[in-house]
């Protein structure tokens, strides 16, 4: 799951209409508006040049403002926000990045940098159509772009298109070679039912050395905590995690995933100090809230408040849509299975990942509506998937649609 | 090369983190029916009351307010910078009357408001305009040039009707009617 848990947030497919009619209040606001008591009061947290990102990014900016004419300093400086934006969870980045590659996506014929670089904000933003039509554009122009078929084989994995995903992945064996084409058909072998080889797999690639950047090693370690989970092999995925985040430690996406493994071994109290620092994130928001609520904390519901606002506020802007997040907010923190139910199907229309069939899965068990998940399950059967949360469910809602029918 | 990919690879992988919260503006307008300004056929009189609130991530990002560089943005660095801060806002901003009358903003205050993000400066701002307006042609382009998908979020008020629109790059420019 860990792949693309980080893709589980944004699930935006807008509804500008929506929105806007729903946007009587004004922007959920917390308290009338106030003046500070002291200078020193702390308002925000900002990034900082304190942290090696930040300096890093305001290098780039230096080099692309010296010559905002040049597309490779551009697409460097892009590459830098959408990464900063995944990292700390904080959409802003993605937007500023989207602003620097502008004037070479509207020529009549961007060029396969900036297409590719799109894509990846598309991607981010899940307007998975959008960046699909970008990348086949991107590889049609250049078809030994291993971004480009990584990217592709990443869209094509979180959507559950499993055939393609693996042809993917030989292209990107023949474009970047082999150790980052087996950490692709890895990740992908985690998805149909063979978590073991896959670790295997992930193993080699993550043997590539001690000269690759530490973020593709703690990309390959959260891939095989993933599968390890898969496997039901705990020890080993928590490792996985730990291995992960010593290298990238303040990373959302791993933070995050990590927060869900303890979630579900019942170690809230962990979550607690795992994310204290980044409450900033709605992504590490929603787990605090739920540590918050597992722990039955009197802070529960102010949580579940304002991660209620957070949801609203994306739903102003025209996000209508956040899916899986957005409907394990309303089964676990509301109470809803209805509205989850509701949010959960909608989701599975737009992406497939194992956490998207164990929310849908969820949600129709708790509505008590078994037959809402039949899609899903038939999915499950025909891919394979094994899951030692996500089996059991299936099972039950199987054996539940029988006694139904007679 | 090889580095630079592997670099990429995870960008690529990994892209997708997000509907985390984007950037967005509240911009909430109120008509005023009082008397004085039901007579602004004579002499410019006060016609709307706005708040704009704005998020101080974005105003950091354009205007670097964070003086000490630490990551912890204090107030009092943000009051040292309300001069900027209502300079770069303001002309982002355009109000005028749809009868041909001239309009201008005032700035009135700024304070500081929470929201579920984060903290924002809160602008407050009064229009006037120099003869019955009728409608108002509403003018936004806030953080558009360095973030289109940033997003004002509009809400007029007048008497008990309340009106909402979604400012963007595509949807900048809109006719006002209290």
């Amino acid at each position: 799951m860990l792949a693309f848990a980080c893709l589980m947030l944004s699930c935006m497919a807008g509804a500008a209409a929506d929105a806007a009619a729903g946007a009587a209040a004004v922007g959920a606001a917390f308290k009338a508006p106030y003046i500070p008591a002291g200078d020193s009061d702390v308002l925000q947290e900002v990034p900082s040049v304190t942290d090696p990102a930040v300096a890093s990014m305001q290098g780039l900016r230096a080099q692309f403002t010296a010559q905002p004419q040049g597309l490779p300093a551009a697409i460097e400086l892009a590459n830098a926000y959408v990464d900063y934006s995944r990292q700390i969870g904080d959409a802003h980045f993605a937007g500023y990045a989207e602003a620097i590659i502008a004037p070479w996506m509207a020529k009549p014929l961007p060029p396969p940098g900036a297409l590719l670089t799109q894509a990846t904000i598309l991607q981010y933003r899940h307007q998975f159509d959008d960046a699909r039509v970008l990348l086949n554009k991107a590889l049609g122009e250049d078809a030994r772009n291993a971004q480009g078929w990584l990217t592709l084989a990443t869209l094509d994995m979180v959507q559950g298109n499993y055939q393609a995903a693996r042809k993917d992945c030989a292209q990107v064996t023949n474009t970047a070679g082999f150790d980052l084409g087996l950490a692709c058909s890895g990740n992908l072998l985690s998805y149909t039912g063979q978590a073991s080889r896959s670790l295997d797999l992930l193993g080699h690639a993550a043997g590539a050395g001690d000269k690759v950047p530490a973020s593709y090693q703690a990309w390959i370690q959260g891939l095989m905590a993933e599968s390890a989970e898969r496997l039901g092999d705990w020890p080993q995925a928590e490792s996985h995690y730990l291995n992960a985040l010593k290298l990238l430690p303040r990373d959302n996406f791993l933070l995050v995933a990590y927060a869900d493994f303890l979630l579900d071994r019942g170690r809230a109290k962990q979550v607690l100090r795992l994310l204290r620092d980044h409450t900033q994130s709605d992504t590490a928001f929603l787990r605090l809230a739920l540590a918050q609520s597992a722990l039955r904390s009197p802070e529960a519901v102010r949580y579940t408040w304002i991660m209620a606002a957070r949801f609203e506020a994306l739903r102003q802007r025209g996000s209508d849509y956040f899916g899986r997040e957005e409907a394990r907010f309303a089964l676990q923190l509301q109470h809803d299975p209805r509205t989850a139910l509701d949010m959960a199907r909608r989701n599975w229309q737009v992406q497939r990942a194992p956490w998207d069939a164990r929310v849908l899965l969820e949600a129709a068990k708790a509505a008590n509506q078994p037959r809402a998940a039949t899609e899903a399950l038939e999915f499950l059967q025909q891919t394979g998937l094994e899951d030692p949360i996500v089996d059991p469910l299936a099972q039950e809602l199987r054996s539940q649609m029988q006694s139904h029918g007679k | 090369m090889r580095k630079t990919l592997l670099a990429l690879c995870t960008l690529a992988v990994s892209a997708g983190a997000g509907a985390h919260s984007a950037s967005d503006a509240y911009l909430n307008i109120v008509s005023d029916k009082s008397p004085s300004a039901a007579a602004a056929a004579s002499s410019a009189a006060t016609v709307l009351h706005g708040q704009w609130d704005i998020a101080l991530r974005d105003l950091e990002f354009v205007l670097k307010l964070n003086d000490r560089g630490d990551g912890e943005l204090t107030w009092g660095e943000v009051r040292r910078h309300q001069a900027e801060i209502e300079k770069y806002a303001y002309a982002h901003l355009h109000i005028a009357g749809v009868s041909g009358g001239a309009c201008s903003i005032e700035p009135t205050r700024q304070m500081i408001d929470e929201h579920a993000d984060g903290a924002y400066a809160a602008l407050f701002f009064d229009v006037k305009c120099e003869r019955s307006p009728g409608g108002f042609a509403l003018n936004y382009d806030l953080f558009f040039s360095i973030d289109p998908s940033h997003r004002g979020i509009l809400v007029m008020r007048s008497g008990n009707e309340v009106a909402t629109a979604l400012l963007s790059p595509q949807n900048a420019g809109i006719t006002l009617n209290p």
